[in-house]
C-alpha cells in the first residue's frame, strides 16, 4: 500500500504544472521520505555525453561530493548504469569503493555508513536522461516490490525529461518557424533593398539573441553602395576576423566558425567569443554571407550548436528568397521608370496638342493684331504729337508690339525646332555668349568668374540652341541681381544614371528663388518680372530636354541660385 | 519716280486696306486681290512690279498662287507675307523672292520691297 501511495504522489507531481526542476526536487524528496533513504540524488546526461549530479533530496550529504566530478558514460557504477540502462542494487557488503570510480576520494570512509545503495537508469524507450541514486543507512536491503516501484519511478522521471525535451525542441522549432515566417514576410514585401537587408539582420539577431549579425552582399548582386548590413557591434578583439572569416567561407562555399578558421591560435585568446558564418548560395553562385557572433557567455543567446544550425537554415532560406526579391526590386524599379517614361510621353503628347492649339490661336490673333497696330500707327502719323491722343496712341502701339513679342516667343516655344548636329566645345561656346554681353553698359557691374574644366570633350549639340539656353539663364541671373553681382560659371564632367555628361553650372548672387515658387520656374508663362514673357527658362528647359539632358536648380535662399545644365556627351537622340 | 505697281493679295479685308494705304503713302500704285483666284486673273491682265502674297487663304493658298505666278513669269518678284513663320522652312516657299512675317510694324515689309525693286 505504501508503494502505491508513493507512486500516486510521484505521478501527481510529475503531471503538475510545476517547473521541471521543482518537480524533480519534489519527487526526489518524496522518494527519500517514503523509502526512508537519506540519500536520493539524480545525475543528468549533458550534451557532451557526461553525467552530472544535479538534483538531491534536502538531507543529502553525498551530493556535495558527487557534484564535484562529472563522469563519462561507462565510467564507474553510475556510468555503467547509464550505458547498460539496467539498474544496480548494492547491500552493505558489496558497495564498490568510491562507486567504482577513482575520482571520488572524498567518499572514502563515508560509504561505510550506508547499508544499501540503488542505481537506476532514468530513461524512456529510446533515450537515457540520467541515473537515479538512492542510499540508506537503515534499510538492510530493498524488497523486490520496492525495486519494481523504483524502476517505475525512474521511468516516470525519464518521462518528465522526455516531455521537457519535446517541449524545448518544439519551442525551438516554433521560434525557427516564426523567424522564417518573418523572413518570408520581409522577403516578399516591397521594401527597398537597403531596408530589406537591414531588417533581415535584425530578425536574425533577435531570433538568436545574438550580439552581432552581419549580412554581406556581393557587389555584383546588388547595385547598392553599401554591401554590408549589420546589426549590433562586435568586440574589437575579434572584429578583425570578420572579413577573413567571410572570405574563407566564400572560398570554401561552406559554413565555418571562428574556431575552424583560426584553430588553436585563437583558442585561448578568443575562447570567450564565437563567430559563425554561412554562405548565401544560389544556383552555385555566392550571393553573399551571413555571419553571427558574440560572447559565449551572453545570457539567453542560442548555444553554438543551435546557432550554427539556425544560421545555416536561414542562409539557405535567404539563398532562395533573396535573389528573387532583388530581381523583383530591380523589376519594380524598371517598371517605375517605364511608368515615368509613359507619363512623360503622355504629357508630351498633351503638350503637343496643347501646343498645336496654342499655335493656331496665336496665328489667329496675329492678323488682327497686325491690323490694329498698323492702323494705330497710321493714326499716330495723323495725330498731333503734343496732344494727349498721340500719347494714348503711342501706348497702344507699344502694347501691340509687346503682344507680338509674346506671340512670337510662344510660337517659338511650342514649335518643334529640329536640332542641328554640331560638335561643340562648351567652354568656347560660353565665352562667346559672355562676349555678347560684355560690351553692354548695363552689364558692367556684373563680374564673371570662369572655372572651366579644360579637359572637356567636344559635345554633340545644337550650338545656337545651347547658346540660347546660356543667354536665357544669364539674363535671368542678371535680372535677379538687378544688374550687379557675380556670376560664376563652372564646367565639368560627371556621371548621371551611369552615363557621361558635361555639366555647366551658372551661379548668381541674386538672393535665390523663393521656395514657394521654385517648382514653377520652368513652367511656361511663369514670371516674376514686370515685363517678362515667362518663356525664357521654359524654352531653355525644353531645348536641354530635347538634347537628352536636364537642368538642375540648386537654390540657396538669401544667397543665390545655381543652374546646372547637364548635357550628354554621347548623344543618341541626335 | 516712275509709277510702280504693286499687288497685295490677302483674304483679310483690313490687311488689304492697311497695306494699300501704307504703301500708297510710300508712293506706290497699289491694287488688291481678296483671293488667289482673283490675283491670278489680275496678273494675267495687268503688269505688276511686285506682288505681296499672303499664304493662308481660303480656296487657293499662297504657295499654289506663288507657283502659278512663277510658272507664268519666272522673273515676277513676289514677297510672301504671312503671320506664320514656319513656311519659311517649307521649300516650296523658297521660289519667292522674300519672306516677311506679318506684323503691325510694316518697316520690314517696306524695306524688303525697296530692296527687291532696287530703289
Amino acid at each position: 500500500m505504501k508503494s502505491i501511495d508513493l507512486l500516486g504522489k510521484v505521478i501527481e507531481i510529475s503531471h503538475s504544472n510545476l517547473e521541471i526542476t521543482s518537480r524533480i526536487k519534489s519527487i526526489v524528496n518524496i522518494i527519500a521520505k517514503e523509502l526512508e533513504c537519506e540519500e536520493v540524488t539524480l545525475y543528468t546526461l549533458d550534451r557532451d555525453k557526461r553525467l552530472t549530479c544535479r538534483f538531491k533530496n534536502n538531507k543529502s550529504i553525498l551530493f556535495g561530493i558527487l557534484n564535484q566530478y562529472r563522469c563519462h558514460i561507462g565510467e564507474g557504477v553510475i556510468g555503467s548504469v547509464a550505458q547498460r540502462r539496467a539498474p544496480q542494487f548494492y547491500s552493505k557488503h558489496d558497495i564498490p569503493p568510491r562507486f567504482g570510480c577513482l575520482f571520488y576520494p572524498e567518499l572514502d570512509g563515508i560509504l561505510e555508513r550506508y547499508k544499501t545503495f540503488a542505481f537506476l537508469p532514468v530513461s524512456d524507450d529510446s533515450y537515457i536522461y540520467g541515473v537515479l541514486v538512492l542510499g540508506s543507512s537503515t534499510i538492510e536491503t530493498l524488497h523486490e516490490d520496492e525495486k519494481i516501484i523504483l524502476s517505475i519511478l525512474s521511468r516516470e522521471i525519464g518521462g518528465i525529461f522526455r516531455s521537457y525535451d519535446l517541449i524545448l525542441s518544439s519551442t525551438k522549432r516554433i521560434s525557427e518557424l516564426v523567424t522564417l515566417t518573418e523572413l518570408g514576410k520581409i522577403l516578399s514585401s516591397n521594401v527597398e533593398p537597403y531596408d530589406l537587408l537591414k531588417n533581415i539582420a535584425l530578425i536574425v539577431a533577435r531570433a538568436m539573441n545574438a550580439a552581432f549579425v552581419s549580412i554581406r552582399i556581393e557587389k555584383s548582386v546588388l547595385a547598392l553602395e553599401t554591401e554590408r548590413f549589420t546589426y549590433g557591434t562586435m568586440d574589437p578583439a575579434v572584429e578583425r576576423y570578420i572579413a577573413p572569416l567571410e572570405e574563407k567561407c566564400v572560398h570554401l562555399k561552406k559554413s565555418i566558425s571562428l574556431e575552424d578558421y583560426a584553430e588553436k591560435v585563437v583558442e585561448d585568446k578568443f575562447s570567450g567569443f564565437f563567430m559563425y558564418v554561412s554562405p548565401i548560395i544560389s544556383k552555385n553562385r555566392i550571393l553573399g554571407t551571413l555571419l553571427m557572433g558574440g560572447e559565449k557567455s551572453q545570457p539567453g543567446m542560442a548555444n553554438e550548436e543551435d546557432a550554427a544550425y539556425l544560421i545555416d537554415t536561414i542562409a539557405r532560406y535567404l539563398s532562395t528568397g533573396l535573389e528573387t526579391t532583388l530581381l523583383n526590386i530591380r523589376l519594380r524599379d524598371v517598371l517605375r521608370e517605364l511608368g515615368d517614361a509613359q507619363k512623360r510621353l503622355v504629357e508630351q503628347e498633351k503638350f503637343r496638342s496643347l501646343g498645336e492649339m496654342t499655335a493656331s490661336i496665336a496665328h489667329e490673333i496675329k492678323n488682327p493684331l497686325a491690323i490694329i497696330g498698323g492702323f494705330t500707327k497710321r493714326l499716330a502719323n495723323k495725330a498731333n504729337k503734343d496732344g494727349v491722343e498721340w500719347r494714348y496712341i503711342d501706348i497702344i502701339v507699344k502694347e501691340v508690339s509687346r503682344l507680338e513679342t509674346i506671340l512670337n516667343e510662344l510660337l517659338n516655344y511650342v514649335k518643334d525646332v529640329p536640332i542641328a548636329n554640331d560638335m561643340c566645345m562648351i567652354n568656347e561656346c560660353i565665352d562667346e555668349v559672355i562676349y555678347l554681353f560684355a560690351p553692354d553698359a548695363a552689364w558692367e557691374n556684373i563680374h564673371f568668374v570662369r572655372e572651366y574644366d579644360t579637359t572637356l570633350p567636344p559635345t554633340r549639340c545644337d550650338v545656337q540652341q545651347i547658346k540660347q539656353v546660356f543667354i536665357n539663364i544669364l539674363m535671368n541671373s542678371f535680372e535677379a541681381m538687378a544688374g550687379k553681382g557675380t556670376i560664376t560659371i563652372k564646367t565639368g564632367q560627371t556621371y548621371y544614371r551611369e552615363k557621361p555628361y558635361v555639366t555647366i553650372s551658372i551661379t548668381d548672387t541674386g538672393g535665390g528663388i523663393e521656395p514657394a515658387i521654385i517648382d514653377n520656374i520652368f513652367n511656361p508663362f511663369f514670371t516674376t518680372k514686370e515685363r517678362g514673357t515667362g518663356l525664357g527658362l521654359a524654352i531653355s528647359n525644353k531645348i536641354v530636354m530635347n538634347h537628352g539632358g536636364h537642368i538642375e536648380v540648386n537654390n540657396n535662399v538669401g544667397k543665390g541660385v545655381t543652374f546646372v545644365v547637364y548635357l550628354p556627351i554621347k548623344n543618341n537622340i541626335m | 519716280m516712275k509709277d510702280i505697281r504693286l499687288l497685295v493679295v490677302d483674304d483679310e479685308e483690313n490687311i488689304r486696306i492697311l497695306f494699300k494705304e501704307e504703301l500708297e503713302d510710300e508712293g506706290y500704285i497699289v491694287d488688291v486681290a481678296a483671293s488667289g483666284e482673283e490675283a491670278i486673273e489680275k496678273i494675267k491682265e495687268n503688269h505688276f512690279d511686285l506682288i505681296i502674297l499672303d499664304i493662308k487663304m481660303p480656296g487657293m493658298d499662297g504657295i499654289t498662287v506663288l507657283n502659278k505666278i512663277k510658272n507664268m513669269n519666272k522673273e515676277q518678284p513676289v514677297i510672301l507675307c504671312s503671320a506664320y513663320g514656319e513656311f519659311r522652312q517649307d521649300f516650296s516657299s523658297w521660289v519667292s523672292d522674300a519672306y516677311v512675317v506679318k506684323s503691325a510694324d510694316l518697316h520690314e515689309l517696306k524695306e524688303t520691297i525697296k530692296n527687291l525693286l532696287h530703289l
